[in-house]
């Protein structure tokens, strides 16, 4: 009894369900799960959160620069800039500006560009007079004037670091 | 012979059987319902302050961010950002945020048209990032699993898995969403995952020096954002989407989008 020749495409479609049932579980990686059930939301490659929690962090602020540079966090600590983070001004987009003398990812795993920023326009970020630049803010001595100039009539086409000391907040 | 009970008897139990989805089985899971009743509240669950009456619009937070984590700086994509929302005295609501504040505001110009003082009725400063949301949509459209919400609330991206189909980034009601020039996948803010699980500030808040941004525990009493989100008047974005989105705001007003 030969087999009815409708059959034939019916195999074909079973055999083509097979083989990619057979090919996603070699394809999707074991790891593949949806946590606590949630299909919604959790279902995820388990394996991806070790890359995010293993990023490399760049930023490291204040307390990394001062076991070389003690001296200058001191004195920042000290004034109104307390706050401002090294990176604000020394970390650099560019690689071409880099000038730290040592090199900081070979000895010290440090992954930033580090330079010198003292560009007017770096000042004006927070010390351009903007009608709505809060004219004061909460410091950990209490309220702190916050200085602001207009940078047309300030000396203007002068670096702001001509004048101004920029760890101690101040005039040189 | 089919009677006229037969045909409306088989017809409501094909229609009845056509709507009980596949996803629905899952409920008879235990594992997968306990999800459901059971929401994050009781778990840790990380959240975001922005007390936009501090920010001063240096931007500071835009580099930082762009530096940590290896965005293009020149790229017009930011995991974070700030905008500058001004209400002119005619009612007019300007709205910008050039080259996504990066390079901070330095001027009363938006889009290069100079503002006078008087011309002003109010302005101020509202810095922007991923929501972090309890039901993010970015996660819900994404077809190959390559973005999922981790168990601590932060909602992350799979590089390896991304197919670059851009749901996401078009599902976003935040617009928090970009490709990455680099990885030719979809980015975004992730709370520094990899500063904050190891006890850090993200790069956002360190590059901060006016104490806009806070992060922490939203269910430990004794986290700042907890103190704050559950003592003062917070409001978050967008709301109507029902995102539940996790970064509250101080001194939001209603031209805020």
């Amino acid at each position: 009894m030969k087999m009815s020749h409708a059959w034939r495409p019916v195999i074909v479609i079973l055999g083509a369900v097979i083989f990619l049932l057979i090919l996603r579980t070699i394809y999707v990686p074991a790891d593949f799960t949806a946590k606590n059930g949630d299909y919604k939301y959790q279902w995820h490659r388990t394996g991806n959160e070790k890359y995010w929690q293993d990023y490399p962090a760049k930023h490291m602020g204040q307390e990394f620069c001062g076991t070389c540079h003690a001296d200058k966090v001191e004195k920042i600590s000290a004034s109104g800039h307390q706050k401002v983070e090294c990176e604000s001004c020394h970390a650099l987009p560019e690689k071409a500006a880099k000038k730290h003398p040592v090199d900081l990812k070979e000895d010290f795993k440090y992954l930033l560009e580090i330079g010198v920023d003292s560009t007017r326009e770096l000042c004006k970020r927070c010390h351009a007079k903007l009608p709505y630049r809060p004219a004061e803010y909460a410091g950990a001595k209490g309220t702190v004037k916050f200085k602001m100039i207009d940078p047309k009539t300030h000396n203007a086409g002068i670096e702001c670091v001509t004048c101004h000391d920029v760890h101690s907040a101040g005039f040189k | 012979m089919v009677t006229r009970r037969d045909f409306i008897k088989a017809g409501l139990l094909t229609v009845a059987g056509m709507t009980i989805p596949i996803s629905a089985l899952e409920i008879f899971k235990p594992e997968a319902l306990a999800s459901l009743v059971e929401s994050f509240s009781k778990k840790k669950r990380w959240a975001f302050v922005v007390d936009t009456t501090k920010c001063v619009g240096c931007g500071m937070c835009a580099k930082a961010c762009k530096l940590e984590n290896e965005i293009p700086f020149e790229a017009e994509v930011q995991r974070t950002w700030v905008e500058r929302y001004i209400q002119t005295k005619d009612g007019e609501v300007i709205i910008d945020s050039p080259r996504g504040a990066r390079y901070g505001f330095t001027s009363n110009d938006p889009y290069g048209k100079e503002l006078k003082d008087e011309e002003v009725a109010k302005e101020f400063f509202v810095p922007k990032l991923c929501n972090q949301c309890e039901k993010p949509s970015c996660v819900q459209v994404c077809p190959a699993g390559a973005t999922y919400k981790m168990e601590d609330g932060v909602v992350l991206v799979d590089r390896s898995w991304c197919i670059g189909c851009g749901y996401c980034v078009t599902n976003c009601p935040y617009f928090a969403r970009f490709f990455n020039p680099v990885t030719n996948t979809a980015d975004k803010c992730t709370f520094c995952y990899h500063r904050i699980t190891k006890g850090k500030q993200t790069a956002c808040i360190d590059a901060c020096a006016f104490g806009v941004r806070k992060i922490g525990y939203l269910h430990d009493p004794n986290s700042e954002v907890f103190k704050i989100v559950s003592t003062q008047r917070v409001a978050v974005l967008k709301p109507e989407y029902g995102n539940e989105p996790h970064v509250f705001y101080i001194g939001l007003d209603h031209i805020v989008k």
